[in-house]
């Protein structure tokens, strides 16, 4: 088949809950490198495709490759420490901790010292910790959330978290970072912002996939765009093919006889 | 054939005062999620004010049960309203469990006030003679508890399932957020449920009572063994309730007729353990699906204690200088004694705060393991003659080879399922320091353990053993700050706070999980082997499990997550009944209220209070000395 390997290639998965197709029989494919966006009106089935994709539940049929390995059966600690970092719908920051707690807690898998080196408060030890906090300041400073860095992360605004997500997620050096609505609760120049950045991520080497409402982002961000409703794929392509796609058009504002009658 | 019947219906009577427990626990956890440890005090308060009504003013057997039942279950509602309540509806499950632990020291610690601590009895509903059936007997007791309970399960059964306010009850426990939004009163249905609960309990006790005779910490034993009962037939589900209490009560009577009346509980409570491992949700699961994922893997709000690194060092330098100069002060040697004694408890709280505070996994069988340390430390310098420092050593590696059997069996439990393992687990250690009498010395304890020693340095001295457990703390609390601080720290606060999050970090949530036991566990061994050397002497009620309860206590009153907070917590419990000998008899009910009120006043605990107000005022100096320099 194809010999280029596929940051995330997903063939004939499908999702049934019961007798609710959630995701019915979608084949696409995310080349490494790229920024793709996921879209769709409400319920066609992003949530469901995104956590059968990040492993949160498995599909009823189809397999799911990333980088060409079935992760599968792997446990989500697995997963990320194969590289794919994935954020939340909801902003899950953890309570409880500040902003640069957050932060830094996303580079757990590159804290190579031991629990044990810790307690010895060894050399190894703190060189590591002041590194590590050297790059979550400078990533805070490139996402304009330096002046949050000791406020309890959970009192932020929402849009705010979603970001420090972001940043926490990117502490963990994904090589492909699943977003999910990153955008929301961002205004215009935030989510200009938001786009401007995940490029500059993109162009540092992490692959994207971004499931999102906003078009704006969409649109101004992704090399590629999928269109799923009612759980099927149906347009996928760059982003000036999809604004024009008839099954897109009529996914999103209903079909041309159902306006007419 | 007929002595095995004989122990069956043995058995069912016994279990039947377990069932009787083991139904308000399921009725409350099924409208609040909510593991109510304070019901076992219900069953108590019944049974004493039906003493009071029936012995005492000579009242016909139905107006006294009534009118106990009226008092108790006025006076629980009233306790409730102000604690359970806004704890059910305010603080995660992991800590309102703790503070019904707290209430029912509390309620223990009332019973105590005003009943004295002699036991009670009551006379049978229908005259002593049992009822016989062939060879026979049955008391008649016994029918009295089956009819009654029958009859209560029934009503019940109809309340939640046939009623509008059953239903109601049902949705606070589905979705307490949609119920409220249904414009159902959230604060007035958790309050129903726990008077129900007291309900259930009192005219359980009082039809107990004649059983058996009740005590004022006889609380705590219908607790634990109604707790075990409601686990090992299924959380929230009254039919399972039932059926545990009944099997557990069959099961001990047969230890004890075959092996030993003195490891019935041990039998007991290996089948707890079975039952956790194999079907974690007990035998029969409740019938009403339970949203696990919404609550159990929910986000876990803590109050976040900030402070700037160098403010963080004042307040324990301070302490560290006065610790120091303490021996040299004009002191009676039992204050410095009772110091020894909580620099020695401090330790096991630090263990439990890097398990609770960090990890935010709540374990009620923290004394468990100091009785692992202690006994194996113990016995290993007095019967063998090994030194103390190489006991000690074993004793540590004892005690985590213990944790990570416990964390091997407990690897799929999570929330309040972990915290009934390590309550099992401490139980179990209790009964088996109680039943191995060759080994442990049983219920009469261990005598003429020698002194700590070093290489032929004697630690016999208050003075010396205070610099040695002064000098261990210090060392321990740098060593877990630098832990607590560092990339360990990070992810056990991510796992406490929400664990699906952090596992798309990578964050292995089980291993974190099983690391934090283990040093837990390693410390309460540690303070477990320092508590015997320095008592030279070791009883199982020096580390039964209440001595799990007092330590939560301590870490909740000092601070969670401050590390230190732990010492002021051990330092207030320790102290305060020494200091006020007189008031000895309010100690155990003024435990209890500190550890509810703290919770609901000052959840930060004291410690945390002074680090966030030292740092407040730190900030504020800063932010004049900037504005004057600005002007």
């Amino acid at each position: 088949m194809n010999s280029a390997v596929q940051a995330l290639e997903c063939r004939s998965v499908s999702k049934v809950f019961g007798g609710l197709r959630a995701i019915d029989n979608v084949s696409l494919a995310v080349p490494p490198g790229s920024v793709c966006a996921l879209i769709g009106p409400n319920g066609a089935g992003k949530t469901t495709f995104f956590n059968v994709a990040t492993n949160l539940f498995p599909p009823s049929s189809g397999e799911v490759k990333f980088f060409g390995t079935d992760l599968s059966r792997r446990s989500p600690h697995d997963v990320a420490r194969f590289g794919i970092i994935r954020t939340f719908q909801t902003a899950r920051v953890f309570p409880g901790m500040t902003t640069i707690e957050n932060v830094m807690a996303g580079a757990h898998l590159h804290v190579h010292s031991s629990a044990l080196s810790q307690m010895l408060w060894s050399r190894k030890a703190r060189a590591e910790e002041r590194r590590l906090s050297f790059v979550a300041d400078a990533l805070l400073k490139m996402f304009d959330l330096d002046r949050y860095k000791d406020s309890a992360a959970s009192e932020l605004p929402i849009g705010v978290q979603k970001l420090v997500e972001v940043v926490r997620a990117l502490m963990a050096k994904p090589r492909l970072l699943l977003l999910d609505e990153p955008a929301a609760g961002l205004n215009d120049r935030e989510t200009k912002d938001l786009a401007r950045l995940l490029r500059a991520i993109r162009d540092a080497g992490t692959t994207i996939l971004v499931v999102e409402h906003n078009m704006s982002l969409v649109m101004g961000v992704a090399d590629c765009i999928f269109v799923l409703d009612a759980g099927r794929l149906i347009a996928s392509g760059p982003p000036e093919v999809i604004q024009n796609d008839r099954n897109v058009i009529d996914a999103y504002l209903g079909r041309t006889e159902e306006r007419a009658g | 054939m007929s002595s095995i019947v004989q122990i069956i219906i043995g058995g069912l009577l016994q279990g039947g005062v377990f069932a009787i427990a083991a139904l308000g626990f399921s009725l409350v956890f099924r409208v609040t999620n909510v593991v109510n440890l304070s019901q076992g005090a219900f069953c108590v308060l019944g049974a004493m004010g039906m003493y009071y009504f029936q012995v005492l003013f000579g009242w016909p057997l139905l107006a006294s049960a009534v009118a106990a039942t009226f008092c108790s279950v006025i006076f629980c509602v009233l306790v409730g309203a102000v604690t359970f309540v806004p704890a059910a509806s305010r603080l995660p499950t992991s800590s309102a469990l703790i503070l019904t632990a707290g209430l029912l020291t509390f309620f223990v610690g009332v019973t105590l006030l005003i009943w004295g601590n002699q036991p009670y009895s009551l006379p049978p509903f229908s005259g002593e003679a049992p009822v016989v059936v062939g060879s026979i007997r049955i008391p008649s007791q016994g029918l009295w508890l089956g009819a009654v309970s029958a009859v209560m399960i029934a009503a019940l059964w109809f309340l939640l399932q046939k009623t509008a306010l059953g239903r109601a009850l049902r949705a606070c426990s589905e979705n307490p957020a949609a119920a409220r939004l249904m414009g159902i009163d959230l604060h007035r249905m958790i309050l129903l449920s726990f008077g129900l609960a007291a309900l259930i309990g009192s005219i359980g006790g009082i039809l107990v009572a004649p059983l058996m005779s009740i005590q004022f910490d006889t609380g705590h034993f219908f607790t634990i063994f109604g707790f075990v009962a409601v686990a090992i037939g299924g959380m929230g589900s009254f039919g399972g309730a039932i059926i545990g209490g009944l099997l557990l009560g069959v099961a001990q009577q047969f230890a004890a007729y075959y092996v030993s009346s003195l490891f019935s509980n041990t039998l007991a409570l290996l089948m707890l353990l079975a039952v956790l491992v194999l079907r974690p949700s007990g035998l029969l699961q409740s019938d009403a699906p339970r949203r696990t994922d919404v609550r159990d893997e929910g986000r876990v709000q803590r109050p976040l204690v900030r402070t700037s690194s160098r403010t963080a060092l004042i307040l324990p330098m301070i302490i560290l200088v006065v610790l120091v100069a303490i021996p040299a002060m004009p002191l009676s040697n039992g204050l410095l004694g009772s110091l020894v004694i909580t620099l020695i408890l401090f330790i096991a709280v630090l263990g439990l705060d890097v398990l609770m505070g960090f990890g935010g996994q709540v374990s009620l069988g923290q004394a468990g393991f100091m009785a692992v340390g202690g006994y194996c430390s113990a016995i290993l310098a007095t019967n063998y003659g090994w030194s103390p420092i190489a006991a000690v050593g074993s004793a540590i590696v004892l005690s985590v080879i213990c944790a990570l059997i416990l964390a091997l069996v407990t690897a799929r439990l999570r929330g309040h399922y972990l915290a009934l393992a390590t309550l099992a687990f401490g139980l179990l250690v209790d009964s088996l320091a109680i039943g191995l009498v060759d080994v442990t010395g049983g219920p009469s304890g261990l005598v003429g353990i020698p002194s700590f020693s070093v290489g032929g340095f004697s630690f016999g001295s208050s003075v010396r053993m205070y610099y040695l457990t002064l000098a261990l703390c210090v060392l321990l609390v740098l060593a877990l700050d630098g832990a607590t601080r560092m990339g360990f720290g990070r992810a056990l606060k991510s796992v406490r706070s929400d664990q699906l999050a952090a596992a798309a970090l990578g964050v292995n949530v089980g291993r974190i999980k099983t690391s934090a036991l283990c040093v837990s566990a390693a410390l309460a061994a540690l303070s477990g082997s320092l508590y015997a050397f320095s008592f030279h002497f070791l009883s199982p009620e020096m580390v039964e499990t209440p001595r799990s309860f007092e330590l939560i206590a301590m870490l909740i009153l000092g601070g969670e997550s401050t590390l230190i907070g732990g010492f002021f917590g051990a330092l207030v419990l320790t102290m305060l009944p020494t200091l006020v000998q007189e008031l000895a008899i309010y100690k155990t009910a003024v435990e209890g209220a500190i550890l509810v009120i703290m919770f609901l006043v000052m959840p930060e605990g004291i410690y945390g209070r002074a680090l966030s107000s030292l740092d407040r005022c730190v900030r504020l100096r800063g932010m004049e000395a900037n504005v004057g320099a600005k002007a």
